[in-house]
């Protein structure tokens, strides 16, 4: 990491999403932060592309009726093409912003925001996310444990970026609420 | 970093309806906003003040009763009403779903 990113972790300790004086945000993040999620959210917009009936994706796509299989099922063909529509509009615009060098709108950050906490959503089902999931002594707790196999190695870096995309979230929530 | 706890209350089942709906079209519908291990508590208090215009202490009021109870009516109205309520919470990744109000 060069100067550039160096200057970049300064600013990180401050937070990397910021509300502006003119109501606008900024997001600043190193490269390779920028490099990796750009990598996430675009794997996220293919995942959803070819399918929304992966069980990974389940969580983006709730029930509307818990009681009445009738109107959910109802609600579903007429909502879920335009609840798909709207994450992938949201997604673009979270990939358009992520590495642009401006100020990002009200509705820019909400978009990010969405597509950064779909991210989570994902990958935290696909952990099996739980209660006893609970707060940074999980999060010491999985980091400490060594990995064995692939598969836990694989885990390990899910549990990463899952934390790392909280961390994300509540910054640009924290920035969010100033505007409200 | 505080997380929402897994809920032992869960809209994991759907069921066919037990009483037919003209007897119930005279109440509101209600939406549900269910506990979940993985969305922030900051989100979703975030959340509800943006979509529902709340007070910062009313939406932390309803997230810790989603946190705690497991559950939390957030809004009612119309069916058409919820209906869009439902399809932006669920735009914002929230666990949300409606029924008829029962008294």
């Amino acid at each position: 990491m060069g100067d550039d990113g160096a200057r970049d972790i300064v600013k990180l300790n401050k937070g990397p999403v910021t509300r502006t004086k003119t109501g606008n945000y900024k997001l600043v993040l190193p490269k390779d932060h920028c490099e990796v999620l750009t990598q996430l959210i675009s794997q996220l917009r293919d995942s959803l592309l070819t399918t929304t009936d992966d069980a990974s994706l389940r969580r983006l796509f709730p029930t509307a009726y818990h009681n009445d299989v009738k109107k959910d099922a109802e609600y579903q063909r007429l909502m879920r093409d335009e609840l798909l529509a709207s994450r992938l509009a949201s997604i673009e615009t979270a990939l358009t912003v992520i590495s642009r060098n401006d100020e990002l709108t009200e509705s820019e950050i909400d978009a990010f925001a969405k597509s950064i906490n779909s991210l989570r959503l994902v990958i935290g089902t696909t952990l099996d996310i739980a209660e006893s999931d609970y707060g940074d002594l999980n999060i010491e707790s999985r980091q400490s444990k060594s990995p064995e196999t692939e598969s836990d190695e694989e885990k390990l870096i899910q549990s990463e970026l899952y934390d790392y995309l909280g961390w994300l979230l509540e910054w640009t929530v924290s920035a969010q609420s100033e505007g409200l | 970093m505080k997380y929402l706890a897994v809920a032992n209350v869960q809209p994991a089942e759907v069921l066919d309806p037990d009483v037919d709906d003209a007897t119930r079209s005279d109440k509101p519908w209600i939406v549900i906003v269910w506990n979940d291990p993985i969305n922030l508590m900051s989100y979703v208090t975030f959340v509800f003040q943006k979509l529902f215009g709340y007070s910062l202490e009313k939406a932390t009021e309803l997230m810790l009763d989603v946190h705690h109870k497991g559950r939390a009516v957030v809004s009612n109205g119309s069916r058409e009403r919820a209906e869009f309520d439902v399809y932006r919470l669920h735009e914002h990744g929230l666990w949300a779903t409606m029924e008829h109000e029962t008294l």
